[in-house]
């Protein structure tokens, strides 16, 4: 291969709009939050670390980006900037978002030549499935020093794309990150999960054991994850924790050779919080050949 | 009711029983998942004029006249006597069975100034504060 980009690690953590809230309103160090918010200390210091050249962020819209007159399984954000969505109640206080067009081009060019038909969006408002851990993975003043690459994956309406599907876009990513013919370091954000339900007689629902479980399948055994259904995931997760398919993508980017430097799990009230960083060796020059499709 | 369930043709609405049997392979029709209803196949389509309503609801001022004259401003969306009672009586369940997401019932539960755990406690057929003792932090944020 005769490219030089190359991916350095996966990231990955909860979306909830409710974090974002209490990161805003300072109540990050209260008894409620600060287990999660301890959490993502380690991811603070991994990207300001690591200096990734560009995030490629893996998250769903909440009807706040599209609406479902036309709703995309998959989408990318290709524009220079991504401006703040307006969710209803005023945008969320962050300064719009850096892309990288460069690179999200050649990426929608690579996904579609490998037949993967991702929707490619020159305007692509990022909502608080993407603002949420952006913000607390990049303190004030470190905002935002790293370019995004949006992807959006539909967790809404179905049809839904496949536990499978997912882990393969992440697979068609990675060849088309190696294809690229610039250094560039590449790092994954998957984002949300994990167990929820926000509707019906089952609100509420959680799984504290899949949670865990969850988190040790996406590091050593993804695969697994990726043979699961719908219905396997929303019995076991919640109907809205199917959406842990997203970090699906994430790892499918990923080699087997990665270290895990961080998990954390916290489950205060509706969600199990969780987060994760999964290291490539030597800066992502260290992995072995990917395993043939 | 279940994911399973076959037709429910409400009021004012019509029935399409070729759609009513697509089915997904993600999803096994045979173990409903309970208190659980998905936009599956014909509800998001039935749903969808209910789902614009409360999409609408992202703009201030459609907020604001819900608020002030409710039977005006569902008469002037256009909304079915059947989708109007569903907002009059806030019966959250019945909209998602109707085949409204997850997402514009919260949409509207907010609108109405309804907070998440409140609507999802109604939900479940509890007061919100049976619902926060379930939780593992007891206090709202």
């Amino acid at each position: 291969m005769a490219g030089k980009g190359r991916i350095i690690g996966g990231l990955a953590s909860s979306h909830a709009p409710s974090i974002a809230v209490a990161l805003n309103t300072g109540k990050d160090q209260t008894a409620q939050w600060k287990p999660l918010f301890d959490g993502y200390q380690p991811m603070i210091k991994w990207l300001e670390e690591k200096k990734p050249d560009v995030i490629v962020l893996i998250a769903n819209d909440h009807a706040n980006t599209f609406f479902f007159d036309k709703y995309p399984c998959f989408a990318l954000g290709v524009a220079p900037v991504h401006e703040i969505a307006d969710e209803g109640w005023g945008r969320w206080p962050f300064e719009p978002v850096p892309g990288h067009p460069e690179f999200a081009w050649q990426l929608a060019h690579s996904l579609v030549d490998d037949e993967f038909d991702i929707a490619v969006c020159q305007e692509m408002p990022l909502d608080h499935g993407f603002l949420t851990p952006l913000a607390c993975t990049f303190p004030p003043e470190r905002r935002w020093q790293v370019p995004v690459v949006p992807i959006v994956v539909n967790v809404l309406q179905p049809p839904i794309p496949t536990a499978r599907r997912c882990f393969k876009l992440g697979q068609a990513i990675r060849r088309a990150v190696e294809a690229y013919p610039k250094d560039l370091r590449v790092a994954m954000f998957g984002t949300g999960g994990l167990s929820h339900q926000l509707s019906g007689e089952r609100y509420g629902y959680n799984n504290n054991e899949w949670d865990h479980q969850f988190l040790q399948l996406i590091e050593k055994d993804p695969e697994r994850v990726a043979r699961m259904s719908h219905q396997e995931l929303m019995e076991i997760g919640g109907a809205d924790g199917v959406e842990v398919i997203m970090w699906l993508v994430m790892r499918g980017a990923l080699s087997n050779d990665i270290t895990c430097r961080h998990r954390n799990y916290y489950h205060p009230m509706v969600t199990g919080f969780g987060q994760m960083i999964l290291e490539e060796p030597n800066d992502g020059l260290g992995a072995r050949a990917m395993a043939a499709e | 009711m279940s994911n399973t369930e076959a037709s429910f043709p409400p009021p004012g609405t019509p029935d399409a029983p070729e759609i009513l049997e697509i089915r997904s392979k993600q999803v096994d029709y045979s173990r409903p998942l309970p208190g659980t209803y998905l936009t599956t196949g014909v509800r998001a389509a039935r749903g969808y004029r209910f789902s614009k309503f409360c999409m609408s609801l992202m703009d201030v001022a459609k907020r604001e006249a819900l608020k002030a004259d409710p039977e005006k401003a569902m008469a002037e969306a256009g909304l079915s006597d059947y989708e109007k009672q569903l907002i009059r009586d806030k019966d959250w369940n019945g909209m998602l069975r109707y085949g409204t997401s997850t997402f514009m019932v919260l949409k509207l539960s907010n609108a109405l100034g309804v907070g998440q755990n409140r609507t999802g406690a109604a939900m479940r057929g509890q007061t919100y504060e049976e619902f926060m003792a379930t939780r593992n932090v007891k206090e709202a944020s």
